[in-house]
């Protein structure tokens, strides 16, 4: 039997805009995956169709094999966490973590010593046990998100879904969050789907990374493949800091107009002196912060800006250079996408590396 | 205590909008209040006992207690629904509907009196299928008790819908991921949230029905010791010229008005503070 999640085709329309279009994605069983896109991509609502609470246009949506197209939000048996925690502010902690088993029929419905004993063990689980007959007003919003979480969980759902549950919080707090998701993840093994727009916290948490933009996915793999293979612009330049260069500045790539060169900024190779395939660069602001060094440089012969990333020491025996120093830029590892103007999107044309940039011009 | 307030205070003024406050609380109710229980004093405490004591009397004041706590429980529950309705559903003519909601506030109400006593006397529109069935409604408690959610129904109304329109939908969805059904989400999710809006609504209609006698007079038919209301042996008392009468009655039911309203609105404080935690 096909076991996990199976979207085929999901297609959701808002008025003329169609929100998701076309999805078709696996998500195995125990699978932890990071639906990572731009704000208005679709990948909240693609979180939503696949929890019931928005319906679907077009296409089906199967749990283990099964068409779930048609069920309910109740039915489904998932577990849903909110951005914005959701908790039920008349109830206390463990009220609202009791809720899900409460509210079961009578035949189903654990005794009340069950539901104790449940509640706790997920309070424990998500270590605040201590914060039982509080309010959730009374809780900081990482505390609240744990809640949440466990409240998810004492139904013992069969997926997990989490829309960006750390968009909330502070940057500290979601760091440690993101950690101790992942313990969880690991603890219970429950198919997790999380929505986020932080490439970061996708790469960082996910096996598996689903870029969306526009209500299409645009790639699906593991946080190394699209990071290092990425199939279009869209995601190369989503997944990290980018220096875009057009026209001139691509110097010999056929199809000029419609050529874009993309090229991370650690890629880039400082030099003091002139090298075979450099280019000659002014520097315009420097950011010396940590053990990176990142810079802002001019180059002379296209007058195009490019930021630069170099490792500490590396700054020093370029004699921690200033802003008005020249240096010399190799762009190895450049990366030349053609664009498909009507699509909006775009096509992965040649990987050009220093060598051959160079050469051709 | 006053210092440690004053030191936090971003705005000024306080000492002005107080009194201010005072001042006109004072002059709209504070002091023709008084002058009603000054005049109650001139008459002897035999014959204030005697007044408020006396069957008619009581029976009005059991009466007007009776059928404002069932017209304003009516007007909770229905203003409930109506606020539901405009506030959840989008439908053709919501726009004039909501503003019908309004209309018995604006409406004068001996108009709307005369209107209800003559759509629901026995030989009325809606009367004349109830007289069938052996019921009247027109000329006994049943038609006081319409009058009095007549006047009312806007309070509950306006005083949910701006609660239910910033309830967040998040809090639904949340309980029907954990396995709630509709009702489960109504009564334990909604329903307190709304629950405090809903106790204002119905102190106002309440208090609003308790002070109620226009539109009343017609449809009661003012028959003593049934449908006889305490405003109405007000007016009788005031017509023979027993001013001091007429006080007295009046304070007496000023006093179990203010008790009411008062605790009312002690268990509303406290249902809104607790889901207000946030």
């Amino acid at each position: 039997m096909e076991m996990g999640i199976t979207l085929n085709g999901v297609t959701k329309v808002f008025g003329a805009q169609a929100a998701v279009q076309d999805i078709n994605l696996e998500i195995p069983t125990g699978d932890f995956v990071a639906l990572l896109g731009p704000s208005g991509s679709g990948k909240t609502t693609l979180l939503r169709m696949i929890a019931g609470l928005e319906g679907l246009d077009k296409g089906k949506i199967f749990f283990n094999g099964v068409d779930y197209s048609a069920k309910t939000v109740k039915e489904r048996k998932v577990g849903f966490v909110f951005q914005h925690y959701a908790l039920f502010k008349h109830m206390t902690i463990f009220e609202n973590v009791a809720f899900g088993l409460k509210v079961k029929p009578r035949k189903w419905r654990p005794s009340k010593k069950e539901i104790r004993e449940k509640v706790f063990e997920l309070l424990r689980l998500v270590q605040l046990e201590h914060v039982a007959d509080r309010y959730p007003s009374q809780l900081s919003g990482g505390q609240r998100q744990r809640i949440a979480l466990a409240r998810a969980l004492a139904v013992e759902p069969e997926v997990l879904l989490l829309d960006e549950p750390f968009g909330a919080l502070d940057a500290k707090v979601r760091q440690e969050l993101r950690h101790w998701l992942r313990d969880i993840h690991q603890k219970l093994n429950i198919t997790t789907v999380f929505v986020t727009h932080d490439q970061e916290e996708a790469l960082e948490m996910a096996d598996t990374v689903v870029v969306m933009n526009h209500g299409r996915i645009e790639q699906i793999g593991s946080p190394q493949e699209v990071y290092e293979k990425p199939a279009n612009a869209f995601v190369y330049s989503f997944l990290g800091r980018v220096n875009e260069f057009r026209g001139a500045a691509l110097l010999n790539v056929s199809d000029k107009e419609e050529a874009v060169g993309y090229i991370r900024p650690h890629e880039i190779l400082l030099s003091k002196i002139p090298k075979r395939y450099s280019v000659a660069a002014e520097v315009s602001h420097v950011h010396a912060v940590g053990s990176t060094v990142r810079a802002v440089l001019r180059r002379l012969d296209t007058n195009d800006f490019f930021e630069v990333e170099v490792a500490l020491d590396l700054y020093r025996t370029l004699d921690q250079f200033t802003k008005g120093a020249l240096l010399y830029a190799e762009f190895t590892n450049i990366i030349v996408f053609k664009e498909k103007e009507k699509l909006g999107r775009s096509m992965i044309v040649e990987k050009v590396t220093g060598e051959a940039f160079s050469a051709l011009s | 205590m006053f210092k440690h307030s004053k030191r936090h205070r971003v705005l000024p003024g306080f000492g002005l909008s107080m009194g201010y406050t005072v001042i006109y609380l004072s002059l709209m109710i504070l002091i023709p209040i008084a002058v009603l229980f000054l005049k109650a004093t001139t008459i002897s405490w035999v014959e204030f006992w005697e007044t408020v004591t006396d069957e008619r009397v009581v029976a009005s004041y059991k009466l007007t207690f009776y059928t404002s706590f069932i017209a304003a429980i009516v007007n909770a529950i229905f203003g409930t629904l109506i606020a539901w309705v405009l506030v959840r559903y989008n439908f053709f003519g919501k726009k004039f509907v909501d503003a019908l909601v309004d209309l018995p506030f604006a409406m004068p109400t001996a108009v709307a009196g005369i209107a209800l006593t003559t759509i629901y006397a026995p030989n009325g529109w809606i009367g004349q299928y109830f007289a069938q069935l052996g019921v009247k409604i027109s000329y006994t408690q049943y038609g006081i008790m319409i009058a009095l959610t007549f006047i009312g129904l806007p309070f509950v109304v306006r005083s949910v819908q701006p609660v239910l329109q910033d309830l967040d939908q998040q809090y639904e969805e949340a309980a029907a991921t954990l396995g709630a059904h509709s009702g489960q989400i109504f009564f334990k999710i909604i329903f307190p949230a709304i629950f405090p809006a809903i106790l204002t609504g119905f102190a106002l209609a309440f208090a609003r029905a308790l002070g109620e006698y226009g539109s009343v007079v017609f449809i009661s038919g003012n028959m003593p010791m049934k449908t006889e209301i305490v405003p109405l042996l007000i007016i009788t008392k005031l017509e023979q010229y027993n001013y001091g009468g007429a006080a007295a009655i009046a304070a007496v039911m000023l006093v179990f008005s203010f008790i009411l309203l008062f605790l009312i609105n002690f268990w509303q404080w406290k249902t809104a503070k607790k889901h207000q935690m946030t």
